[in-house]
């Protein structure tokens, strides 16, 4: 058994409570404050400190003399993909399964090596900077000595660690719901059981698709690459890429074997002429 | 519906930068140089011998310094030790640490030998270090010289991901021809001219072989290889890696092979192919990073993973 | 709110929020309901979950428009002219609900011969008085029996009925002038007209939710009204799934208008006694404010009963209750010319909380040089707010400004106990979390404080002016002896008064249980009649209910009237006391136990059978028949048409343009609202309607992710929307050469402010008149000067003006400019920094 997400973006009023609720929940820093331009959306990304971040899909361009009909929202966060390239990239052994099935970040086993980071197909996990010296960032939420002590938090004073949604594993311990889930106001993030979730979304595209809505699961099967299905996984309406989600990621492991191999290959090639060279006058 | 996300990046991009590229550089030379010395111990010639001294001397210095150069990167150089609570066969990385100790162990222990034989080491210390160190020495090399290459093929950067074979293949050509190059520098450098001439022979191998592999990974890679190929990074992963870092030095060493140059003049010639083909290898490593980075804002690239 | 309390007999919205699940239609025009009411905005989700229709109205395409089924753009101002287009598609197809207009509405009654319509005068009602700008309403009246009923006539073929009135009204509110004037594209909007038709009737229900987008016009009011009319000929008031839903803002911002912040009302929604009506006694007051019939006829038991609960023992028959201490008005003193007396040097002291009109006012520059001016200045809030910055703002030195200050601190939500009443009129009971941080007070315990001072000083006065201070009741100790120690006020006890209690000393006080039990005799006292109930008894706090179910959840919280959460039920039944239709039932007749019944409290006399006839001459509700559902009013009917000038600016909603408008009036020569309040000053200037200076439309709103001060300092809330931003569309953008992002400035002959621009497909240039391509312009209110968040708030462009009725400002519609770029240095129109001290501080030739 292990729980996820389903989050549906047809219900997504784009209000954001997520990445807040997310963000107060797990004392994380802001990430600055920058005007992007890009409709409404201003975090832009998922990030170390930012670890669910609502999409804002605009139709770009718009004939003249029409009035638009589409604005999407979706909230991203960590997939907990079943075959996870962050947990197999992880050298040391931070990034566990946990006892829910989740991809968890051991903050105090992480050293900040930062391969998990490039090792994600989703662009999910990064490397959390040096944090917030002067407590500008924070300011009301500071983080809790509690916390810091049981080192329950990614962000232990000077960073360097690698940082994504946790899935909430202490409310879960103590048998809450995730805070973002807890504060969607629509119900476009559930949590629980992924196979039960599966299940109502299966159900719940199929009713959108007999609507006429043009909705489709992302994730809630084998993503492909080599993946698997993912444990949080998407209901959009459109594209995967127009939300930034992969279309056809990979699991980047599965790549080693041929890497070996030519690596091999070209040194025993190198070997053998080495050795003619030397031996042979 | 729109075809990216307001053009912004899919992927996060590598954190890593000049110490990163140079314990690949170091590294990969490092790893070379445990195949050379092996293969020079195969010839039982007094140049050989002392050709097998220098290349171990120098793999062990290099085994001494890259560590801390990789630590310096890590947010939290004490949490290096993290890395030695597991050993994990699907990451690259955490192979290439212990491949990282043990090619330490053994070139240690290589070099206590030398040390043992040449009698600054008390003469009973050479049982310490037996022969088998001496091949084994040269397969953790071979991986050190290409787990480079599949540990950065093996994420998500698409650049990198389409190298799966060519990255690899090439690091372990570029690292060879590295460690060809410091040794006959150093050996030019300590007057052992006879196999200097040897060691560029095989430098030049590893270097074609690099440029053919690298010319396939261009074609092979297509609008994925940009960032590498192309621009302004492109021009210079060209002209330092390609032109000055492996075709001038083929050319210089060719040279060598056919024109019988007077000694001194021959030297520079030495230190010149040697110095080029090295600071080629260096700008290889940086600019597969780079591009890395590059890569990763690319969100169209990304959106389609290589296999 | 008059716009619903003269049509249906409250200001409060009509239904309460969950109920909205149950409509088969909403609409939500004049409101941005997912960003604004998120949490709300649910049980729109669950409506459409369960198939119903959303509709979204709004000059912007916003979150609310991305999760409507239907959305539909219209020239900000225009909305009258929408929705008076709807209620001719209705009227001219036959698709009201003629049963419910009938027998429930004054649809049959006979309109006074002397009414002049707009039709006829051109855009002005009879009684129109070009001199003082206001109407005198008498002829706006019915014509009546000699038992003084009104005369009807239930056939609706009497010309002058209140049907054909409205008929002829809007007869030419067609589509395409709808089109011509909302630029609304003409399909559009007759899906709109088919769509809410289609779900109204005895089967379906449809709901209009509105809030700010309605309110803040020169004619807001009458939007709101326009909005009443069609629900009422819909026949969607009174039944689940049907009715006004009109979303508050702050979150007490109900309970704040109850027991009542508005300057020209008591709590209760009494008026507020004034020198300039024949008020001058209590006698008097009950005169002019009781109505013979309908509810109102009780305004004596609860004016009795507030002024005993004002001043308690001092309070008796023979002097009046006190009457006299009650404070008269003697002309407007709302917000806006508060403002402005403040600047001409009136106003010599001001106290400033749970607010911020330096980053929220219109004209703000006017409202914050009329600080300067002040004496004395106290602002009681959680944050350093811009307000109370003001004396450092850009544009102005500090040695100028003579005002002393005050800057107290308040506690915050979390940090004291009370109650909060929403949009759906609830009352709902918090408790204190956590202590509040340093010196910060409960604005309970600064007033409460304030008042023991003022009666400790006057202690020993034996001057009669003082003795509304000394007599005032002001017993609230706490019964915690920590929070006694603290000083802080039991909020449990003024809730308790204001429910209400038997002043005679042998009832110990007991609690009276519901409105029905105030009297006029003195022998009951109580702050506010309409929270009669929600402390039944001394152990009873019902605001603390936590109780939900599947239907009505009568069991959570409590909400006013009687706790009841349809209002104006009766109206769910026909007018012989059943279900309209068993898919509709909510409130019935239950005729084997001679009451009403059902999922919700009656509104309406329990045992009062559908058949009981109206009794002519009677009073009160004796003058109502049992199928007469609007209790409230005189006639026990939905008013169509308002009689009598209870809204100054006509019977009818007519469309008029916003006082600052790119076009034209397109359908009288009256082009705005005759009878709206301007101020013509050099520091108040506006932009000439149709002015090609300024060739855009302006419209102004908030953002989910900011509110104010409690957002901008919130690092979490501040990365959201992280600065000042304005919306265009993106053929203006090309024209201007903007790209997103870029800064820009926008100017009216007010000022300039300057914004970060957002282009974006989800504004669209309109089509208007003749063709003319209109662009709109959208910029939200949320920024200042201070916290994280910062940026130009477009308060300083906006003059003041007022709605007749409600005196909000128009700050929903106006015209303006756009360039790229930034503002140079700071022009407001109104500080010339050049003056003199002593002039800018109130004590030069200015005055
Ligand atoms: N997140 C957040 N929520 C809030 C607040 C906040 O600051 N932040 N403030 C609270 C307060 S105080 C209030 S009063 C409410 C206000 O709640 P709303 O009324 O929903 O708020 P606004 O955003 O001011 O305006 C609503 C919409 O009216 C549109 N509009 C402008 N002119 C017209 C017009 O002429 N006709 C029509 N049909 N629409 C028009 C605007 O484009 C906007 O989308 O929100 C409350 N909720
Ligand atoms: N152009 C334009 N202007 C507008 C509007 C618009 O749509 N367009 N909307 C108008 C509307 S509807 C409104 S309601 C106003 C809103 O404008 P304001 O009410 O001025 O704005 P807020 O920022 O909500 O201010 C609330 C203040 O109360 C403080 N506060 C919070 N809780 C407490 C408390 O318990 N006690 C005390 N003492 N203080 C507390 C907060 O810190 C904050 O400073 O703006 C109006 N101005
Ligand atoms: S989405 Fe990325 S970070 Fe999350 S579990 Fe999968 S690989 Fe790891
Ligand atoms: S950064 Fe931390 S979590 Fe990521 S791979 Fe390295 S050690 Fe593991
Ligand atoms: S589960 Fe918890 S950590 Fe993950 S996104 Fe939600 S709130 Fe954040
Ligand atoms: S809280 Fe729910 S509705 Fe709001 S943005 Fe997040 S997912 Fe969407
Ligand atoms: S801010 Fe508060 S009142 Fe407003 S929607 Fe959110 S929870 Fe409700
Ligand atoms: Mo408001």
């Amino acid at each position: 058994m292990a729980t996820g997400f389903f989050t549906d973006a047809t219900l997504c009023i784009g209000c954001k409570a997520c990445e807040v609720a997310c963000k107060q929940w797990n004392e994380l820093p802001s990430d600055g404050f920058v005007f992007s331009g890009n409709s409404y959306d201003n975090t832009s990304e998922l990030s170390g400190t930012t670890w669910r971040h609502v999409a804002f899909v605009e139709e770009r361009a718009v004939a003249e003399d029409t009035v638009v009909s589409a604005w999407s929202m979706v909230s991203d966060v960590c997939k907990h993909c079943t075959n996870a390239a962050c947990h197999e990239a992880c050298p040391t052994g931070a990034i566990i399964r946990n006892e829910f099935g989740n991809i968890f970040i051991q903050p105090d086993v992480c050293n900040g090596c930062g391969y998990c980071v490039v090792a994600c197909p989703f662009g999910v996990v990064d490397l959390i900077g040096h944090v917030d010296p002067d407590g500008v960032l924070y300011n009301l939420a500071t983080l809790h000595d509690d916390r810091r002590e049981a080192e329950q938090t990614a962000l232990q004073g000077s960073g360097g660690v690698a940082g994504k949604c946790t899935l909430c594993y202490d409310r879960q311990r103590s048998g809450f719901v995730p805070a973002c889930a807890k504060a969607c106001p629509t119900e476009s993030i559930q949590f629980g059981d992924v196979d039960e979730l599966r299940e109502r979304a299966r159900v719940r595209v199929e009713t959108l698709q007999a609507r006429g809505v043009d909705a489709s699961l992302y994730g809630a099967d084998d993503v492909g690459g080599g993946i698997g299905p993912l444990n949080a996984f998407f209901l959009l309406t459109g594209e995967p890429e127009s939300y930034n989600l992969p279309s056809q990621p990979v699991l980047p492991s599965t790549r080693q074997a041929h890497g070996y191999a030519a690596g091999a290959l070209a040194a025993l090639a190198l070997a053998a002429v080495g050795f003619t060279i030397f031996r042979g006058r | 519906m729109n075809d990216t996300y307001y053009d912004r990046p899919l992927l996060k991009g590598p954190h890593w930068g000049s110490n990163v590229v140079t314990y690949l550089f170091l590294g990969g030379i490092m790893g070379g140089l445990g195949l050379i010395q092996t293969i020079a111990g195969s010839e039982k010639t007094p140049e050989a011998i002392r050709l097998r001294r220098d290349a171990r001397y120098a793999s062990f210095a290099l085994a001494v310094v890259c560590p801390p150069i990789l630590i310096s990167h890590l947010g939290r150089p004490e949490r290096f030790l993290n890395m030695l609570r597991i050993l994990k066969w699907r990451s690259p990385m955490s192979l290439g640490v212990w491949g990282l100790v043990a090619y330490t162990g053994a070139a240690g222990a290589n070099v206590m030998r030398e040390l043992a034989d040449e009698g600054t080491l008390p003469r009973w210390m050479r049982h310490l270090a037996p022969k088998v160190l001496n091949p084994v020495q040269a397969l953790l090399g071979a991986f050190i010289a290409g787990y480079t290459g599949v540990l950065i093929s093996a994420t998500a950067i698409p650049l990198w991901g389409k190298g799966k074979t060519h990255i690899p293949a090439a690091s372990v050509c570029s690292s060879a021809s590295g460690a060809c190059a410091l040794s006959s520098l150093l050996s030019t450098l300590g007057g052992n001219h006879t196999v200097t001439r040897k060691l560029e022979r095989l430098e030049m191998v590893a270097a074609l072989g690099e440029l053919a592999i690298l010319r396939h990974f261009r074609t092979h890679a297509g609008p994925v290889g940009a960032p590498l190929f192309e621009g302004e990074r492109g021009e210079r992963f060209e002209n330092y890696t390609v032109v000055a870092g492996i075709i001038a030095p083929t050319i210089l060493n060719l040279i060598g092979q056919v024109v019988n140059l007077p000694k001194p003049v021959d030297a520079v010639r030495t230190i010149l192919a040697s110095t080029l083909t090295l600071a080629g290898a260096y700008v290889f490593r940086e600019s597969l990073i780079e591009a890395g980075k590059l890569s990763a804002n690319d969100p169209k690239a990304a959106h389609r993973q290589p296999q | 709110m008059p716009g619903l309390g003269t049509s249906m007999g409250r200001g409060g919205a009509t239904m309460w929020v969950p109920d909205l699940q149950n409509s088969d239609c909403i609409l939500i025009q004049g409101s941005n309901f997912a960003e604004n009411h998120p949490v709300a905005f649910r049980f729109v989700m669950k409506a459409k979950e369960r198939g119903a229709t959303i509709i979204h109205v709004d000059p912007r395409f916003t979150r609310t428009s991305a999760l409507a089924d239907l959305y539909a753009p219209l020239r900000s101002g225009t909305d009258i002219a929408f929705l008076g287009g709807i209620i001719n598609d209705v009227l001219s197809n036959e698709r009201y609900f003629k049963e419910y207009a009938v027998a429930y509405t004054n649809a049959s009654f006979i309109v006074n011969a002397d009414f002049k319509d707009t039709e006829d005068l051109n855009g002005l009602f009879s009684g129109y008085d070009e001199e003082t700008r206001a109407y005198d309403a008498s002829s706006w009246t019915f014509e009546r029996n000699d038992d003084g009923t009104v005369k009807s006539d239930p056939s609706l073929q009497h010309e002058r009925c209140v049907l054909n009135i409205l008929r002829r009204h809007y007869a030419r509110y067609t589509p395409e002038m709808v089109e011509r004037i909302c630029g609304t594209p003409r399909a559009q909007f007759l899906q709109i007209a088919e769509l809410i038709a289609r779900n109204s009737g005895r089967e379906r229900t449809t709901a209009f939710a509105y809030a700010l987008g309605w309110t803040q016009h020169s004619a807001g009011v009458q939007f709101i009204r326009t909005a009443a009319v069609l629900q009422l000929l819909l026949g969607n008031m009174g039944r689940p799934g049907g009715g006004i839903m009109a979303l508050r803002g702050h979150a007490n911002i109900q309970g704040a208008t109850d027991i009542a912040t508005l300057f020209d009302l008591l709590p209760g929604y009494l008026p507020m006694p004034s020198a300039l009506r024949d008020e001058q006694t209590l006698a008097a007051y009950l005169k002019t404010n009781t109505k013979p019939t309908g509810w109102w006829a009780n305004t004596p038991k609860y004016m009795v009963s507030l002024l005993k609960a004002f001043y308690g023992q001092a309070a008796t028959a023979q002097n009046d209750y006190c009457y006299d201490y009650l404070p008269q008005l003697i002309g407007d003193h709302s917000t806006l010319p508060t403002q402005i007396a403040m600047k001409d040097g009136v106003v010599k002291g001001y106290f400033v909380l749970g607010q911020n009109p330096g980053a929220s006012a219109q004209n703000k520059e006017l409202a914050m040089a009329g600080l300067d001016r002040l004496e004395w200045f106290v602002n009681i809030d959680s944050f350093e707010t811009d307000t109370c910055a003001f004396w450092k703002r850009e544009g102005v030195d500090p040695r100028t400004i003579a005002t002393e200050c005050f800057c107290l601190p308040a506690a915050t939500i979390l940090e004291k106990e009370g109650t909060m009443v929403q949009t759906s009129r609830m009352l709902q009971w918090h408790d204190k979390a956590i202590e509040p941080a340093g010196d910060a007070k409960s604005d309970l315990w600064y007033f409460w404080q304030l008042g023991k001072q003022l009666q400790a000083l006057y202690e020993h006065s034996t001057d009669p002016k003082d003795r509304p201070i000394l007599d005032m009741t002001w017993d609230y100790e706490h019964e915690d002896e920590h929070e006694r120690r603290r000083g802080e006020p039991s909020a449990l006890k003024v809730l308790q008064e204001i429910n209400g209690y038997y002043t005679h000393p042998e009832e110990g006080a007991r609690q009276v249980k519901t409105f029905g039990d105030l009297k006029d005799d003195g022998s009951t006292a109580s702050g506010g009649w309409i929270y009669t109930g929600v402390c039944p008894d001394k152990r009873t706090n019902n605001a603390r209910n936590r109780e939900p179910n599947d239907t009505t959840s009568l069991g959570w919280g409590w909400a006013w009237p009687a706790n009841r959460r349809t209002l104006y039920n009766r109206a769910s039944a026909d007018p012989d006391g059943n279900p309209w239709s068993e898919r509709k039932k909510y409130v019935w007749w239950d005729q084997a136990d001679g009451r009403w019944t059902g999922y919700d409290v009656p509104d309406f006399p329990l045992t009062k059978a559908p058949n009981t006839p109206a009794k002519p001459g009677a009073g009160g509700l004796d003058a109502h028949s049992g199928s007469d559902p609007f209790i409230m009013m005189a006639e026990g009917r939905g008013q169509l048409f308002v009689p009598g000038g209870a809204l100054k600016d006509g019977p009818l909603p007519a469309h008029y343009e916003p006082l600052q408008s790119v076009v034209e009036n397109q359908l009288y020569s009256q082009q705005s609202n005759p009878v709206m309040r301007e101020w013509h000053r050099p520091d108040n200037r506006y932009n000439d309607p149709v002015d090609e200076a300024f060739p855009h439309v302006m419209t102004t709103y908030r953002v989910t992710e900011m509110s104010g001060i409690m957002t901008r300092y919130i690092p979490w809330l501040a990365e959201l929307q992280p600065s000042a931003f304005c919306e265009i569309d993106p053929d203006l953008a090309v024209r201007h050469e903007i790209r997103s992002g870029d800064w820009v400035v926008v100017s009216t002959a007010l000022g300039e402010m300057e914004a970060r621009a957002l282009v974006s497909g989800r504004l669209r240039p309109l089509r208007v008149a003749s063709g003319q391509r209109v662009h709109q312009i959208g910029i939200p209110y949320n920024y200042g000067k201070v916290g994280f968040a910062t940026g130009d708030s477009p308060g300083a462009l906006i003059p003041l003006s007022m709605d007749p009725n409600s005196s909000i400002h128009e700050a929903k519609t106006m015209t303006c400019n756009i360039r790229k770029g930034r503002r140079t240095a700071y022009r407001a129109g109104v500080v010339d920094a050049d003056v003199p001290v002593s002039m800018r501080t109130g004590h030069g030739e200015w005055d």
